[in-house]
């Protein structure tokens, strides 16, 4: 029964055009077509979506068959002969197809955006339908303002319903829907009269005429004008593809290809309407060195002069450790690797840290320390073929909106079972909601996720046992997981999630019934307390099942940031060298130093937390920020701002003048991800090419050039020619790194470490990881805040993108409606939040998939919700925690 | 040398025969040059001379911002900027528009090319000026070459024929087609 080879689908042999073709049982025709080269015109169909057949655009003349056939939805069947472009019956059909859509079509194809780039254009050219049999008056649609960002013109419209299709097949938002009878159909929002949805532009790119449009880019280009430039997109870890236009160097439109990419040409509203930033007013044009209050536009010479003889001067007074560096997990491959190597190799020391350090470095590190790679060991093609999905701490839709549609797939259209240990309550919403999709939903709240963990690991290990294998080679690991798990009682458990021991072994029976199993690990676990050991415990759970090794099968911690997974790959941590090494490893440290050519320092150098610490005692002079605002985003508990005050020298690469470069003594413009070339690693572990769009803005130079030119004038010359030499050494340094290819290659479990693992490296923290964490006080009258990533959001740099704006330009408090009838509060009232920390005041937004005793804030715009967090570190991976905060909300 | 080329070089046949036109002009003498700008040619109809947006009956614009003119230009003389006109959803216009009336070439391509006969050409072709960037012209001068050019205005499109939709309108208060 359980044999892991796959059977082959049987092939069927048919003949197209007179083109031979062999597909698989079940093809439908006009795929079998496209694959033989034969272009069956059509509207309605996408590969995407369901097949609908409502158009007749694809009718083919099918030997045997009494009428023509639409190709879309006929599937292929033994020696079947078809004839599409050479027919004449086909042509006259196309043609009075194509007479009756353009009897209503307003050709105004001179206005129109789609206008050059439009199927209705190209089949009506082709099959020359030029005079119409009819006479009638064409129908026009009232029109009226759409959305903010999207924008119909329904007279243009060839009802296919694609757009309703993919809004409800593909995004699971049903934001769209069919109002009217026959030509008088017309795709209007549901509900709402202004659209309200996920502003995930899949309408737009389905389209196949002009009749939904981005209102972004509307009018600012004809097709013909724009160049094109295959990049990354620069917001989440999911990476998906994005083709950059541009006209005049000035960034037009964003769009991806169905077929290209780990997205397969779905976007969200961030890689969709969210381009602009980089060409925001506001961006830094010129180097600014401080003078006083003030600052002064420097030439580069100038500026990094300055920079480089202050750093010399800091290092030989104060030593190399009076030096520490922060870059984000926004910049490229290349531009942390070249960071890493300037800070290691150059300035002498391992103070240094990115945003990896946030949160997903829990996630990579239990990973590496139970089966020894900082990869997933599963990729977005093993989440869509997955049998069962457990997801924990993500609302995933918002923070990871690819990697759902993904999950969307595999339970919508492939049948996978879901459960989700989440805060979020399932209800409808203008954007989707994963847990609707659920099968078993754990509504616990954000801070007791570990609960219901436990009580799911051990509801499975009790009811199912674990697998045999562990039971004889791993006796010892097992039978003390056992015995940490029989420690805690169902009472208490039950108690704390507030789901009973049944419900549990419902979940649990599920979770066993699965072949291939996909744990997906959301930032609110890896970002709360506890994260580190939580990700170890479900790595425990499909060890004891005997799942951690079988191909399919994986824990894959969700990336935030775009490149998150390369910074901790190139070694922009603290204590992990290039390639994921620990910096204690001896060898792994000769190694990259001989390819460098210079020494690397053996102490850990301490994370940023440590730093912190070091620059408020005055050990640390000089910082420096890359693409980092750590004043805007750790919370004042932390003693960030008395730590950025005593600096000698704090220097910041920045896009935009930030919270911490307002504090800086020199700001250096950097290019945006549209503007550079290099690599971005996916939260998969795809490494893919980000290239050049557009000029960069003012002066602004890529990062790596920063840090080659102050290594020069340091006297100590690090340099490169262009982005392809750093990564040929990049390649050479690490062979494990993959090279660029279309899907990634899941990294497989390191047996040697899993054998050290169960073989006693696990005693280390069980206990710890075990143990319930302390119950929190409830206080009945209080709120649990959690900041969390809003969809139409990214860090704070999005806040700059207009489009976004469009859609959520404030910071809302986010209660359930029952929960703010409770204390007679409305939608937009302003009320104050207040604990022991302070008061802030915030407007209050009703969203009914909040559960009942937390409030849910965007993180992006927390300015001063930060005054209320507490911020504690995690003691085995040093990650600040801080997204939680327990307030008292009062009515103003 | 024959007898007959002999004669021709005594008697300078070749001379005679370069100035027969002179000569023959010498006697009938009849003034050609017009005294311009006291007198004026009349040109033909389809003379292609200054360019000139035009407007329709109500005064509205034509030009609904297609680009299709600077598509169509072969010597980059238009510079179109389109957008959305205020308040009127997805309604098409021109905002800027320009000529560089020192690279044309008079060729009417882009005339041509108008899909809402938005452009025409002028008999105008006084166009002499002292600075060249005052044959830089935008939409506005354009637009009054076309009023003083084109005193009879077309109705609008959708009002000339019933089966032709509406094209390009707001979409707010559609007019009614009182074409029967
Ligand atoms: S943009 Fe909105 S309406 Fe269009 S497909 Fe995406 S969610 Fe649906
Ligand atoms: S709006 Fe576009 S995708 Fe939607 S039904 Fe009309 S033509 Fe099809
Ligand atoms: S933000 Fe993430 S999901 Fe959205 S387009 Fe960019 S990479 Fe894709
Ligand atoms: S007449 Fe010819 S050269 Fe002059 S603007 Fe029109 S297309 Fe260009
Ligand atoms: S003049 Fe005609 S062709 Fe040129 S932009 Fe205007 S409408 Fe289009
Ligand atoms: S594509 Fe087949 S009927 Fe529309």
């Amino acid at each position: 029964m359980a044999t892991t080879q796959e059977t082959k689908p049987d092939l069927v042999t048919l003949t197209i055009d007179g083109k031979s073709a062999r597909v698989p049982k079940g093809t439908l025709v006009i795929e079998a077509a496209r694959q033989v080269g034969v272009m069956v015109p059509h509207f309605c169909y996408h590969p995407k979506l369901t097949p609908d057949a409502n158009c007749r655009m694809c009718l083919v003349e099918i030997e045997k068959m009494p009428r023509l056939q639409t190709s879309c939805s006929t599937p292929v069947a033994e020696g079947m002969v078809v004839k599409s472009a050479k027919s004449d019956q086909v042509e006259a059909a196309r043609k009075s197809v194509l007479d009756f859509i353009l009897a209503n079509h307003p050709l105004d194809c001179p206005v129109c955006d789609q206008g050059g780039r439009c199927d209705l254009q190209d089949f009506s050219h082709e099959y020359t339908a030029t005079k119409s049999q009819f006479q009638e008056l064409k129908r026009v649609f009232q029109k009226e303002y759409f959305s903010p960002l999207i924008e119909t013109q329904m007279n243009r419209c060839v009802q296919c319903l694609r757009c309703v299709r993919y809004c409800d097949q593909v995004m699971d938002v049903k934001a769209l829907a069919p109002v009217g009878r026959g030509t008088l159909t017309e795709i209007k929002a549901f509900g709402t009269h202004e659209l309200d949805c996920e502003f995930c532009g899949g309408c737009v790119q389905i389209c196949p005429v002009g009749a939904i449009t981005s209102r972004m880019s509307m009018y600012e280009f004809r097709p013909w004008m724009l160049k094109r430039a295959d990049s990354i997109c620069g917001y989440c870890g999911d990476g998906c593809q994005i083709t950059y236009q541009t006209k005049n160097n000035s960034l037009i439109e964003v769009s991806s290809t169905h077929g290209s990419g780990r997205n397969n040409g779905d976007l969200c509203a961030r890689g969709y309407f969210g381009y602009h930033v980089s060409e925001h007013p506001e961006r830094i044009q010129t180097p600014l060195i401080r003078q006083g209050e003030t600052f002064q536009p420097a030439i580069w010479e100038e500026a990094l002069e300055q920079v480089g003889q202050t750093l010399l001067a800091i290092k030989q007074q104060h030593g190399p450790d009076a030096i520490a560096g922060l870059i984000t997990g926004r910049c490229t491959n290349e531009d942390l690797y070249v960071f890493q190597k300037f800070m290691r190799g150059v300035v002498g020391t391992n103070q240094i840290d990115s945003s990896v350090r946030y949160g997903h470095l829990n996630g990579v590190r239990a990973l590496q320390r139970v089966q020894g790679t900082h990869r997933w060991t599963v990729s977005f093609d093993d989440i869509v073929e997955a049998d069962v999905l457990l997801l924990v701490g993500t609302n995933v839709t918002e923070t990871n909106p690819i990697t759902g549609l993904k999950i969307k797939e595999a339970v919508k259209r492939k049948g996978a079972k879901l459960i989700t240990i989440e805060a979020l309550q399932p209800a409808v919403g203008t954007i989707s909601n994963i847990v609707n999709l659920a099968h078993h939903h754990f509504g616990v709240r954000a801070d007791g996720f570990q609960g219901a963990v436990l009580a799911l690991m051990k509801s499975v290990l009790e009811t199912r046992g674990m697998a045999e294998d562990v039971k004889a080679s791993a006796t010892a690991y097992g039978n003390d997981l056992m015995a940490q798990l029989s420690g805690l009682a169902w009472s208490r458990l039950e108690n704390r999630t507030g789901y009973s021991l049944s419900d549990y072994g419902h979940a649990a029976s599920t979770f066993c019934q699965g072949k291939k199993v996909v744990i997906l690990v959301g930032q609110d676990v890896l970002r709360a307390s506890g994260g580190y050991g939580m990700t170890m415990n479900l790595l425990d759970l499909l060890l004891l099942t005997g799942k951690l090794s079988n191909p399919g099968c994986g824990v894959a911690p969700l990336a935030e940031e775009n490149n998150d997974q390369g910074a901790f790959e190139m070694g922009a941590v603290s204590d992990v060298l290039p390639g994921g090494f620990s910096i204690d490893h001896a060898e792994s440290r000769t190694a990259v130093s001989k390819h460098w050519g210079r020494s690397i320092p053996d102490s850990s150098g301490g994370a940023l937390p440590q730093f912190l610490e070091r620059m408020q005692s005055g050990a640390i002079k000089a910082l420096l920020v890359v693409g980092e605002n750590p004043l805007g985003s750790l919370p004042p508990v932390s003693g960030i701002e008395q730590a950025l005050e005593g600096l000698q020298l704090l220097v910041c690469q920045e896009l935009f003048m930030t919270e911490t470069a307002r504090k800086a003594h020199v700001v250096l413009p950097v290019c945006s991800s549209a503007e550079k070339e290099g690599t971005f690693t996916n939260t998969e572990g795809h490494v893919q090419a980000v290239r050049k769009a557009v000029e960069p803005v003012g002066d602004g130079r890529p990062d790596w050039e920063i840090f080659s030119a102050l290594s020069i004038i340091m006297g100590d010359s690090m340099e490169y020619g262009d982005v392809k030499e750093i990564g040929k050494e990049i390649r050479n340094v690490l062979p494990g790194i993959r090279p660029l290819g279309p899907t990634p290659i899941p990294s497989k479990p390191d047996a040697m470490v899993v054998c050290g693992y169960v073989g006693g490296e696990y005693r280390r923290d069980l206990d710890s990881r075990y143990r319930l964490i302390d119950e929190q006080p409830d206080f009945s009258d209080e709120l649990l805040v959690s900041l969390r990533q809003s969809l139409f959001h990214s860090g704070k740099f999005s806040l700059k993108a207009d489009g976004l704006l469009k859609v959520e330009s404030e910071g809302k408090l986010y209660v359930h409606p029952d929960e703010a009838a409770r204390r007679n509060i409305g939608e937009g009232d302003q009320v104050d939040l207040c604990n022991d920390r302070g008061t802030i005041r915030a407007k209050v937004g009703l969203r009914e998939r909040i559960p009942m005793g937390m409030a849910v804030f965007p993180e992006h715009f927390d300015q001063e919700m930060r005054g209320l967090l507490s911020y504690a570190v995690d003691p085995e991976t040093q990650v600040p925690y801080y997204k939680l905060a327990q307030a008292r909300i009062v009515k103003v | 040398m024959n007898v007959k080329e002999w004669i021709k070089t005594l008697t300078f046949y070749e001379i005679l025969l370069g100035m027969k036109a002179t000569l023959s002009h010498l006697l009938k003498y009849r003034p050609i040059t017009m005294q311009y700008p006291h007198e004026k040619k009349s040109l033909p109809s389809n003379y292609r001379g200054m360019l000139a947006l035009l407007r329709y009956d109500d005064g509205t614009e034509k030009c609904v911002g297609c680009d299709l003119c600077e598509a169509a230009c072969p010597s980059r003389v238009i510079r179109v900027v389109s957008a959305e006109v205020p308040g009127e959803p997805t309604k098409r216009y021109s905002k800027e528009y320009y000529m560089d009336m020192t690279r044309c070439l008079f060729c009417g391509l882009c005339v041509k090319a108008c899909p809402v006969d938005a452009l025409g050409m002028t008999q105008e072709f006084e166009w002499a000026v002292y600075d060249k960037r005052q044959l830089h012209l935008n939409k506005e001068q354009l637009l009054a070459i076309g009023d003083r050019a084109y005193p009879v205005r077309e109705k609008r499109l959708e009002f000339q024929h019933p089966n032709v939709a509406y094209f390009n309108v707001g979409f707010k208060n559609i007019p009614e087609k009182d074409i029967q």
